[in-house]
């Protein structure tokens, strides 16, 4: 990387504590202690469509965050462009983080009582139904096992794979029982 | 548009109610909230708000107040009632369970191939016996209003299954006394007055597809030898419009509905789509994108566009009805009508679709031909490119299985934009959708990943062009969408229990 | 070859392994860990597109991450 790739930015944003760029790519660096993580994760993710975006911790109590275009940039300017929206979206997710924290005790009462309040109680009918011997309740949110997969297409590569992996604990519950299933479909 | 600097305002959190944010134009910024009040602020007035410097007894403190965005006086109470009040379809189960009674198809659509087979594949017809367990399994829905709507390939090519399901339906219905409508979606090239008169006597919906121009319409849906595809259909229209009138039914509410398809070749047509379908006699357009589920990757490079073109293409077209309406044209595009219900009216019109949590097993069902069952249409279109992801069961799965099926959990659960990276910080939450097929097919995961996912990009695109448009407030426009979210309720196509069989009398048409 | 480092404080140690996964069509990879970091290292199969499968790799892992809530 030559010196004269370097791209100097007098005005950086308030957020960012420093800025280092290359004829592609462009490194902020950001004060954890000002911004949560959630805040960081919410304005990177609102540029992997057009960089690709990598995070890391440059020191205790810093967030370093770059941004490399997919796409040819021209050159400096768009490159300056980046770090202003991204400085902004930082502020906007961090305020944005902060206020739902300040509200969550009122979504959560609205949205139970707009949600759950309309299920009423189970009648003895409903509890009489209930198969408790639903395999899923193991795993509701099939947090052992993506969904994808369980039941998205699989190669047969991937089947074999799959069959070969000797994982630990629930996961390899859920994937036993996905193979069995699949055995017997 | 120049962007807000946040670093300039400097927001301060601690007054604001929750609330989500979206610049809309150079001096106009949208907030709306959790239970999906709006309001669009000027970038002073949203400097005030940001900083919670807004002066008590001001103007913006009264109307704050009144959306319900001060975290001082939020109304927890008025905000429960109309989340509730928009979610009123979560506890439903399935009212639209879509009828693939065969995939025979007499027309040759670009866009559409895995939903079509040749008109000697008799294999892909549905059986009677199968027809009647889907009939069965669909009023087992705990959702007291049922849709069925026929479709195919072509579902004139199977009429006697059509019948069936029509006539064993209405039987069961008498007992069941759901409110049970039937629709049908139909290229209309084989309609005959029969079965015209029999589709009316049994109160049968019908629906048809205009890709826009004669020849437009005509390259893109062929018919074999020197059949004209978009006369036939025309012909119809006109017919079926007529019928309504001979029957007494008001034609302003009741008169086909077409559903448009955009490709690459329709987006400068905008001028000419629109104009075809007011000649046509119709009210509607529903400016549907194309999808990906139909047809072979090797037509993707002629059908597909940009979604940025498609959205050029879209305010193009809508702009154009306004101006039409402000004539004295009646014309509506049914995007538009479903997001300004939810945005000027508070209320879901339910387009299973764009709903949040989507509709997907927790509202719609699909059964194809050979009795598999699918979470929704665009599964059981998945299922026929050999990829069963979305399979539930088949018509003698109960039907408690089929709903609490794993996969209609997951995609709930995916469809659901509270947790959403993207969705949960975006304005346009409380009146926006996915669909987790469609991010599976296109993005590999129910999930999918907002940021560079189409659907998401159109529905972003709409509202900034409906938010412009409200923030803009022109009374005339304010009248047009006033009326294009004014539902009439189309009493006559749902069936009374018990009457409706007898009048299914007469001729057997053959089926072609 | 290109080795990442993603530090163990940002990136979901499942979202690597899923990641891993997905893009195992387009590239060999290696993992391994160090206290602080998930290392992985790629090796793309497709020369002319390396610099692409490694951007859209690391997007991938960092967007799991995010549907997954993030290091909490
Ligand atoms: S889109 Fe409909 S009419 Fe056209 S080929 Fe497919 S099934 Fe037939
Ligand atoms: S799908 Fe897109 S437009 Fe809709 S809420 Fe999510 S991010 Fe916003």
């Amino acid at each position: 990387m030559s010196t004269d790739n370097q791209t100097s930015f007098t005005d950086i944003p308030e957020a960012v504590v420093s800025v280092a760029a290359t004829d592609r790519s462009v490194s902020m660096v950001v004060d954890s202690e000002l911004y949560p993580l959630q805040a960081v994760y919410g304005a990177s993710y609102i540029f992997i469509d057009r960089c690709y975006v990598f995070i890391d911790r440059p020191e205790p109590g810093k967030y370093r965050v770059t941004l490399t275009a997919k796409e040819s940039v021209e050159e400096a300017e768009a490159l300056r462009q980046l770090v202003g929206e991204y400085a902004n979206e930082l502020l906007s997710c961090a305020w944005r983080h902060q206020v739902t924290q300040d509200n969550r005790v009122a979504i959560e009462t609205v949205t139970v009582q707009a949600i759950a309040g309309a299920m009423g109680e189970p009648s003895l009918d409903d509890l009489a139904d209930f198969d408790f011997t639903d395999e899923a309740l193991d795993d509701p949110l099939g947090i052992a096992q993506s969904w994808e997969d369980k039941h998205g297409r699989k190669s047969p590569a991937e089947k074999e794979q799959a069959k070969a992996k000797v994982p630990e604990g629930e996961a390899a519950e859920a994937t036993e029982a996905a193979s069995t299933e699949e055995a017997s479909a | 548009m120049k962007l807000i600097n946040l670093a300039e305002i400097k927001p301060r959190p601690g007054t604001q109610a929750f609330f989500r944010w979206r610049q809309i134009g150079d001096n106009a910024v949208l907030i709306t909230n959790l239970e999906g009040n709006w309001l669009i602020l000027d970038t002073a007035e949203f400097t005030q708000f940001a900083r919670g410097e807004v002066e008590a007894d001001s103007e913006l403190h009264g109307r704050l107040l009144d959306k319900n965005f001060l975290r001082s006086n939020y109304d927890i109470q008025a905000a429960a009632e109309r989340v509730k009040a928009r979610k009123y379809f979560v506890h439903g189960g399935p009212l639209l369970h879509v009828m693939v009674v065969t995939l025979r198809c007499n027309e040759t659509c670009v866009y559409c191939h895995a939903s079509r087979a040749n008109m000697d594949a008799v294999e892909t017809d549905m059986s009677i016996e199968t027809a009647r367990k889907a009939v069965d399994l669909a009023l087992s829905s705990t959702n007291g209003f049922i849709t069925i709507e026929f479709q195919g390939g072509e579902p004139l090519v199977n009429f006697p299954v059509v019948k069936e399901i029509i006539e064993y339906a209405t039987e069961r219905n008498k007992e069941i006394q759901k409110r049970l409508e039937f629709t049908m979606v139909s290229n209309f090239a084989l309609l005959t007055e029969d079965k015209l008169q029999y589709l009316l006597a049994n109160k049968v919906q019908l629906c048809t597809s205009i890709d826009g121009p004669e020849e437009l319409h005509n390259a893109q849906r062929k018919l074999p030898q020197t059949h004209n595809a978009f006369q036939a259909a025309a012909k119809w229209i006109k017919r079926v419009n007529e019928a309504y009138v001979e029957i007494g039914l008001d034609p302003t509410l009741y008169h086909v509905e077409a559903l448009l398809t955009t490709t690459k070749a329709t987006l400068d047509k905008w001028k000419e789509v629109v104009d075809t379908y007011v000649g046509l006699g119709c009210k509607t357009i529903f400016l549907r994108p194309v999808d990906p589920f139909g047809f072979a990757e090797r037509a993707r490079l002629r059908l597909e566009y940009p979604r940025g073109k498609y959205l050029e293409f879209y305010r193009n077209a809508v702009n154009y009805m306004i101006e039409l309406n402000k004539q004295g044209v009646e014309i509506l595009e049914r995007y538009a009508a479903i997001f300004l219900t939810k945005i000027l009216r508070g209320e879901d019109p339910n387009f299973l679709d764009n709903r949040n949590p989507a509709g997907a097993g927790i509202g719609q069902l699909a059964y194809s031909y050979d009795g598999n069952v699918y979470s929704c249409d665009e599964g059981r279109m998945l299922a026929a490119t050999q990829d069963d992801a979305f399979l539930l069961g088949d018509v003698d799965t109960p039907y408690r299985k089929i709903v609490g099926h794993e996969t209609i959990r997951a995609m709930t659960i995916a469809t659901n934009l509270d947790q959403q990276p993207d969705c949960v910080n975006c304005a346009y939450n409380p009146y926006c959708g996915t669909n987790a097929a469609y991010n599976y097919k296109a993005q590999g995961s129910v999930f999918g990943r907002m940021r560079d996912n189409n659907v998401c990009a159109v529905h972003k695109g709409i509202q900034d062009f409906l938010f412009e448009k409200l923030a803009e407030n022109d009374p005339e426009v304010m009248e047009i969408f006033e009326r294009w979210t004014t539902i009439r309720p189309r009493e006559h196509f749902v069936q009374e229990p018990g009457a409706a069989a007898e009048l299914a009398e007469g001729e057997t048409p053959s089926a072609d | 070859m290109t080795e990442l480092r993603f530090p163990r404080e940002v990136y979901v140690g499942e979202a690597v392994d899923e990641a891993v996964k997905t893009w195992s069509r387009f590239a060999e990879f290696e993992l391994s860990e160090t206290d602080d970091h998930w290392v992985v290292t790629v090796t793309p199969k497709h020369e002319a597109a390396a610099r692409q499968i490694i951007g859209e790799f690391g997007n991938f892992v960092l967007g799991l991450t995010i549907d997954r809530g993030g290091v909490s």
